[in-house]
Order: C-alpha cells, then structure tokens, then sequence
C-alpha cells in the first residue's frame, strides 16, 4: 500500500496564496499527471508532496502517516540539478544507494549502481561526469537512481521538459516500461507537465489546475489501455476526445485570465 | 619565409649579434645560456602544440624576453649608460644568481615553512567555518557584520603588533600570514555555499542526507570553485605578509635577503633576490592552478 491522501491542503508564500483547498487521493500503483500552465503550482505541489516544503493548511499522508519532510520513501526526478555535477553516474547512484540502504560493502553499492545505469541504457556513461551527458542522459541516470533506492512513490517534476522531441518520447517510453515491469509492486507516480500528449500517454488519470491560486479544475481517467504504442495512440478517437477536453479546459483558465478587464492595445493605434 | 621572419628571431639573432660582433672577447656565457633556452623552450612549444593563437603566443613572449634582455645588455654592458651599481649588468646578475643559488634555498625553505604554516592554518579554520556559516543563517547573521568590520583590515598592520605580542619572530610572521590567508578564504567560502543553485541543495535535501555527509559531500565541493577562488587570493596575500613580516623583522628568508642587501646598496644581489622570488612564485602558481584545475575538473 502506497496510498497518497493530499486534503485541503492551501499553500501561501508570504501574502500569496499559491494553491487553494487541494483534494486528491492517489491509489497504489496509481499514475497521476498533473497538468497545467505555468504558474499554476503544480511544482510546488510537488515540493510539498516530496516534503521541500508544508503545506500552510491541510495535510498530505502517505500510507496513514503526515509527510513532515523529506524521506526516502519518495524518490523525486527533477528537470535539471537532480544529479551532483561533481560525481560520476555512478558516484550519484551510489550516494543515494548509502541513504537508502545503509552499512553494505561498497562494491555491492558500486554493483547495484552499475546494474541501474545498465538498465537506462547507460552502460558506457558509469564513469562519466554529468557535464560529459547529454541532457537525456542525465535525465536517465535520474531516472535509474529513484529506482536503485526502490522508492514506492515516484515524484517527478517536468522531468523531460528540456529534452528534444525524440529524446523525450524515448524516455517517456523507458519510464513507462521501468513503471510497468513488475506487475504488483508499480510505484505511485505523480508527474508534473505542462505537455497535454504526454500526460495523455502516461497517466491512469489527468489532475488539471488552474490559475490564481492553483486549484483543481478538473480531474480525468485516461482509460486507454497499456501498453499505449503512441502511433496507434494519436490515431483513436477516445485520445482525440479527450486531448480535446483537456485543451479546451486549460484554455478557458488563460482567457479567462485575459478576460480581467485587459485590453490589449496594438502597437500605433490611435495615430 | 614568413616563419622565419618573426619578431622573435630577429631579436633573436640581434642578441646573438650584440654579444658577438664586432669582438667576442668576453662572451657572457650565462647570458647565452638564459637566451638559447628561452628560444628552445619557445621552438619545443611551439612544435608540440597545432594551438596556431597559442602558438603565437608563445612566439611574442619571447620576444618580449629578448627586447628586455638586448636593452638590458646593451644599456649596460656594450654602452654603459645606466648606473653602474643600481643597473648591474645581466652576466654579473646571472652568474651571481648561480652563485648564490644554494644560500638562498636554503632562506627560501626558511620562508616557505613560515608561509605553508600560516596558509595551511588559515585554510584548516576558515574553509569549514564557512561551511557552517555559510549553511546555518542564523549563525551567518551572528557573524557577517564581524566580518564586515575585521575582514577589510589590510593584515600588514597587525605586523608590529604581533612582533610585541608574540614569543617570536617566526610564531608573529605566522599568524599574520594566517589573519592575511584566513579572511578571503572564510569570505568566498561563505559566499560559495550561497551561490549552490538551489536545486542541486533540494536533490540533497530529498535525498536525507546527514547533515555531516551533506557538509562533506555536497556543501563542499558545490562551493567549491569559489573556495578555490578565495585560496588563490588568500595565497598572493600570505605572499606579500610573508616578504613584509621579513622584511621588517627577520634574519633569514627571501624577503629578508633582499632586504638585507639592500641596506649594503648591494643592489645586484637584490636584482638576484628578486629574480628568484618571481620564480618561485611562477612555480606555486602553476602548481595551485593545477590543483585548482584538478579540484574543478567537473565544470567541463
């Protein structure tokens, strides 16, 4: 059981409130993506869920228990500085692998991190400095280092939003494959975007915020059944239907931002 | 033809010439030397190296070398223009400087045991002070004002203090070395955790490092190039302490022997001084940058 339970949780910066009364329960083995515009706090929701920072109102439990901090219970993905400039592939690994398994010879830890990378694919890149990685590949060592700890919930904070388009889709597609693998163990995923395809592609359901303060306009089941080849994907209706309703939804949150009594002026009217 | 006619050869062959013609009764071996091996030195480098800028370079170098020298050999040596005991001659200064060579090592060992003492104290207080510092707001707040009113006090003015203050000469020198060495090392060391980019401090937080580990393994080398940055500075000024604090009271060391000489208008032997001192610190720089260069070796 990995049941994630976030109730009214409000979260204020100083004088600005940044998310407002956020309900959502997230079952075991659960993939939920959270999908909004810039600005709309759904990293920092993910902050609070990773235990970075208290909500200021509500709580969020894991299993039954308050998340107060930090912990290695949930292993979190961001999209740059996740790994330490200053190790190796497999230095990162092995740093988490002592937090999360401690008092093993290092050479197990040293094993167990090469095996990870291997996985992702990394296998030439163990020895090798983040600077000397392409952005997907230290997106995958990232990637590889939450599963070495074998954390249940798996926070993940627009993890590929700086890959190209070919990088990003091969990831997608790893992440999907690592999540699936073991049938009864699937770790509870909460993954940040601002990418209407790709929450499509991997969530069982969509949560969609809103703007000032971040709330939660909507939530949607994506019932189309795995393994989702994107090919086929982009061709069904149920998927067209649905990237319709969700557009449409995160659409209505920016007009309706214009809305506010803004008149946009083109540049020389009124010569 | 163009490679043969740089500017370099041709002061080249000047001095070669000046030395040379119309006589060669006296030939200042040592001179030679110094110019045969600056022109090997140059040609070896730039045969090793496909760098065309670099190479250029070192090519200009050179022949900023040689321009020094001709002038050097022929206000004073071929035409004797210039003062004879403020600008001695470069053969004289050169065969004194062989000469002169073991007395001062062993001044220098003198020298760098009090300049390693106060640097390496200086780097083992500072460096984890600012750790801390720079890591807990609350005891930076307690202690950035301290250092706002004591850092900028130029260390050169503890000396005479610290002679009355201190047992000995050498325990005085020392610790205005490290009161040099300290400040620019705690100051950059602080302001290198500062500038850690903030994600990287929130991979380690999700990671629940000890707070230990997280000092050790990410504070640490996360700061790093700054603190390399404040070790460089805080060299140069254990540099000057040293040659002041010998200057004014002790009776060994490459600052005291220039100083020493001085009082005896012995001005070759203090040219010697200088000359030897710009070479060893060439050598400590070039080292520093190598460690430097092997610390930060993870910034590309």
């Amino acid at each position: 059981m990995h049941e994630v339970i976030i109730s009214n949780v409000s979260y204020s910066y100083g004088s600005n409130l940044v998310l407002r009364d956020i309900n959502l329960t997230a079952e075991a083995g659960d993939f939920i993506c959270l999908l909004g515009p810039s600005g709309c706090g759904k990293s920092t929701l993910l902050r609070l869920l990773a235990g970075l920072a208290s909500p200021t109102t509500g709580s969020i439990t894991l299993d039954g228990s308050t998340i107060t901090g930090p912990g290695l219970d949930r292993g979190v993905v961001f999209q740059d500085y996740s790994l330490f400039p200053w190790m190796t592939a497999s230095q990162n690994i092995v740093l988490a692998l002592e937090q999360a398994f401690p008092g093993r010879k290092k050479s197990d830890y040293r094993e167990t991190a090469a095996g990870y990378l291997e996985m992702v694919g990394l296998h030439d890149a163990i020895d090798k400095l983040p600077g000397q990685l392409s952005g997907g590949m230290r997106q995958r060592a990232a990637i590889a280092r939450v599963f070495a700890i074998n954390s249940p919930v798996l926070l993940m904070d627009e993890p590929f939003g700086a890959l190209d388009a070919i990088t990003r889709a091969r990831l997608q597609d790893l992440l999907l494959q690592l999540w699936q693998q073991k049938e009864g163990e699937r770790k509870t995923v909460f993954f940040v975007t601002h990418d209407v395809e790709e929450a499509i592609l991997l969530a069982n359901r969509i949560v969609v915020l809103g703007l000032n303060p971040g709330n939660v306009k909507g939530v949607f089941s994506v019932d189309l059944p795995r393994p989702r080849i994107r090919q086929e994907l982009y061709l069904k209706e149920s998927f067209l239907v649905l990237r319709d309703k969700l557009v449409t939804v995160l659409h209505e949150n920016i007009l309706s931002e214009l809305d506010g009594g803004q008149t946009v002026h083109p540049p020389g009217e009124g010569i | 033809m163009k490679h043969i006619f740089t500017v370099s050869n041709i002061l080249f062959i000047s001095l070669l010439a000046a030395i040379f013609w119309p006589s060669a009764e006296q030939v200042p071996w040592y001179l030679l030397t110094v110019i045969i091996t600056v022109k090997v030195i140059t040609l070896l480098r730039i045969a090793a190296s496909r760098n065309v800028q670099a190479n250029l370079g070192a090519n200009d170098v050179s022949a900023i070398i040689f321009t020094v020298l001709l002038a050097w050999y022929l206000l004073t040596t071929r035409y004797v223009v210039l003062d004879k005991m403020l600008f001695p001659q470069p053969e004289a200064v050169l065969r004194l400087f062989v000469a002169e060579l073991p007395d001062m090592l062993k001044g220098l060992l003198n020298s760098l045991i009090l300049l390693v003492s106060g640097y390496c104290l200086a780097l083992a207080t500072a460096l984890p002070l600012g750790l801390v510092v720079g890591w807990r707001a609350r005891l930076f707040h307690a202690v950035n004002p301290l250092t706002k009113v004591l850092g900028p006090i130029p260390p050169i003015v503890y000396i005479p203090y610290a002679i009355a203050l201190l047992p000995s000469f050498r325990a005085a020198s020392i610790f205005v070395i490290f009161i040099g060495a300290f400040w620019p090392i705690f100051i950059n060391t602080v302001n290198g955790v500062f500038n850690i980019p903030k994600g990287l401090l929130d991979s380690a937080r999700v990671l629940n490092l000890k707070e230990r580990t997280l000092l050790v393994r990410i504070i640490l080398p996360g700061a790093m190039p700054s603190i390399c940055t404040g070790a460089t500075l805080a060299l140069v000024f254990a540099f000057v302490l040293l040659a002041a604090a010998e200057l004014i009271g002790a009776n060994s060391g490459v600052g005291w022997y220039i100083k020493n000489f001085a009082d005896f208008a012995d001005y070759q032997r203090v040219i010697v001084g200088i000359i030897f001192i710009s070479i060893v610190v060439t050598a400590i720089t070039w080292g520093t940058e190598r460690v430097e260069k092997h610390l930060l070796r993870w910034r590309n």
